[in-house]
């Protein structure tokens, strides 16, 4: 039985234009991620990880290719059905948490409910389960200037988790943290798929954070794969 | 978290730098409304005006007499309804700050030209059987604190009496209320016969006729007719009506305010140069936040009326705080200095005009940061290619 919540990148290209030069990220690219996975992407700097990552968001476009997200096709959404496609499925974890300063642990959690019917008490309700689930309860009237990094990385997962998407887009969400902060993170992230079965793929270059995940997929090696089969196949 | 809460939080993030542009704001709406409180008072008068009463003064110019028996001669042409007359005096109250605008008047039908003024029926009477009487108006009695039968010395620094003094004796016979803005109750009239009688020189002769023409006449008609009447005489008359009199008297000070509109529209266009500036630094500074809302979902619109509402906290509350200033200035400088610019006042029009004028800096200055939050492309801003 096909599951809603399944990934499906097909034969996509994704191709920049710097200066005169067309700089070819993803050749004829294949992926799909089950419902349920935690994906762990791998693989040397400049061969498209965010870029991929940044495709399953709807936050670019691939040059040609389809994409399936669920049971829906998104490669070809305009700009604010992107944006609503995107408030609806996608939580986004990024490097740097990007938090509003102006706001308070529980004021940045609740913006993304901000988009939708809830009234206020529910939001903030919503907000504080979420941030209960990262174990930031305590502090949610902190703002972020009040927070150690950890912290505020999980104050920015309690936000990406909040209006309750299917799936978790992480890019490099422990790139700027020590190694203990890093595992309570990467422990809360598996906590998020294993207890509430959200589809999670981050891109690290850590072998540790990969040890998280359900399936690592090392970019490098899976696209000489998938060249193998497509130079056999021709 | 509402919409509205973070627009104010976001609005004070730099508090320094939204105070600074607040009083930049807050200053050019200061002069804005002050300008526009004195550009009532020198227009007022002309609206006011009444386009059926004609001014006839002498043609080189106002200070040049005219004999009294021209009056008459005016009252006797087609077209015309009545004549009056009148001379400038010039008076102050005890010295020379205290300023009234003080005019010798024919007695016997000026105030039936000008309606405008309210005298109680008795107390006009009076006047015109006391020879020494002035009319008064309530904001002069409120001023000084006279009253009907009070006797009040005023000053000439024109006109000598005969006893070689320019002190002269009147008492209070009437007090007036105005039913026109323009006409104010700051004025002073008294007899002409009165005038003529006790001035050292000068004798039978009026600074201007004021002469009301019949409803049906020709106004071209009858304006041409006084004036070809003494065209060939030792007093060459000039004749208009009194909207174009008023609007005479008043054109330098018109003049001068055309120079004033366009300083300010430079203020206002340098103004507008600074807020802009202040938001496309900070739209600029929060790329980041914003490509994050946006990947949170936050459509480009959404962020676009945040940074609209913002631009209207900065200029709203800048331009309040400007035009309720310069509206309490302007509110005591017609109370302390009715008599130098009577009618200066700020109208419901003014306030229009600034909340457009707010509305539409607004939408302006968003223009350019709301191109900026259309073109981020949240992939490149929030995370490089790898």
């Amino acid at each position: 039985m096909k599951n809603n919540n399944d990934i499906i990148l097909k034969d996509i290209n994704k191709s920049y234009q710097k200066g005169d030069n067309t700089v070819v990220v993803l050749d004829h690219f294949n992926l799909t991620i089950n419902s349920g996975e935690f994906v762990a992407l791998m693989g040397p700097s400049g061969l498209g990880k965010s870029t991929l990552l940044h495709l399953m968001g709807g936050l670019d476009q691939p040059t040609s290719g389809e994409m399936v997200i669920g049971a829906q096709r998104i490669d070809n959404l305009k700009e604010a059905q992107f944006t609503k496609w995107r408030a609806e499925n996608i939580g986004f974890v990024f490097q740097s948490h990007h938090l509003l300063p102006v706001l308070s642990a529980q004021g940045n959690v609740e913006l993304p409910l901000a988009l939708t019917p809830l009234n206020k008490k529910q939001r903030q309700e919503h907000a504080s389960y979420a941030l209960e689930l990262v174990g930031m309860s305590d502090r949610s009237k902190h703002y972020p200037k009040e927070l150690s990094g950890g912290q505020e990385q999980r104050v920015a997962i309690a936000r990406a988790i909040v209006s309750d998407p299917n799936i978790l887009l992480c890019d490099e969400p422990t790139g700027n943290l020590d190694r203990k902060t890093a595992n309570e993170i990467l422990a809360i992230l598996a906590q998020l798929n294993r207890d509430f079965g959200k589809t999670i793929v981050m891109v690290t270059h850590d072998n540790k954070a990969a040890e998280y995940a359900t399936r690592v997929i090392n970019l490098e090696s899976y696209m000489l794969e998938q060249n193998k089969c497509t130079v056999g196949e021709n | 978290m509402d919409f509205f809460i973070l627009v104010w939080r976001n609005s004070f993030r730099k508090k320094i730098r939204f105070w600074l542009t607040c009083i930049s704001v807050m200053v050019a709406f200061f002069l804005f409304s002050m300008l526009s409180g004195v550009n009532h008072a020198l227009t007022v008068s002309v609206s006011d005006s009444n386009q059926y009463r004609l001014i006839t003064s002498h043609k080189i110019s106002l200070t040049q007499s005219l004999a009294i028996n021209t009056q008459q001669k005016v009252a006797a042409l087609a077209g015309v309804k009545q004549v009056s007359y009148a001379s400038w005096f010039g008076g102050y109250f005890q010295n020379e700050k205290n300023q009234l605008a003080v005019t010798a008047v024919g007695h016997e039908n000026y105030f039936t030209l000008f309606p405008e003024y309210l005298i109680p029926k008795q107390q006009l009477a009076q006047w015109q059987k006391t020879r020494t009487g002035i009319v008064i108006g309530q904001a002069i009695a409120d001023k000084y604190g006279w009253k009907i039968g009070d006797q009040v010395p005023l000053s000439s620094s024109i006109w000598m009496n005969k006893s070689g003094s320019f002190n002269w004796s009147f008492t209070v016979a009437a007090i007036y209320k105005s039913k026109k803005q323009s006409a104010e109750n700051n004025k002073i009239f008294f007899q002409h016969a009165y005038f003529d009688q006790g001035r050292a020189y000068a004798q039978n002769s009026v600074s201007w006729l004021s002469t009301e023409i019949k409803a049906q006449a020709n106004v071209d008609s009858v304006i041409q007719s006084i004036d070809r009447l003494f065209a060939h005489t030792n007093s060459p008359t000039r004749t208009t009506t009194e909207q174009v009199f008023i609007k005479e008297q008043a054109q330098q000070f018109i003049d001068m305010a055309m120079v004033i509109n366009l300083v300010v529209i430079a203020v206002f266009f340098t103004l507008l140069l600074i807020v802009c500036n202040t938001m496309i630094q900070t739209i600029r500074e929060r790329s980041n936040e914003s490509a994050m809302m946006k990947a949170l979902g936050f459509s480009s619109m959404t962020l676009i009326k945040s940074i609209y509402f913002e631009s209207l906290l900065l200029l709203g509350l800048g331009a309040g705080i400007g035009s309720l200033t310069a509206g309490i200035l302007i509110t005591f400088i017609s109370q302390r200095f009715n008599d130098f610019l009577p009618g200066i006042s700020l109208t419901p029009s003014h306030y229009i005009t600034v909340f457009v004028l707010v509305n539409s800096a607004a939408a302006f200055c968003s223009a350019f940061p709301a191109l900026a939050i259309k073109r981020i492309v949240i992939s490149e801003t929030l995370g490089g290619k790898s």
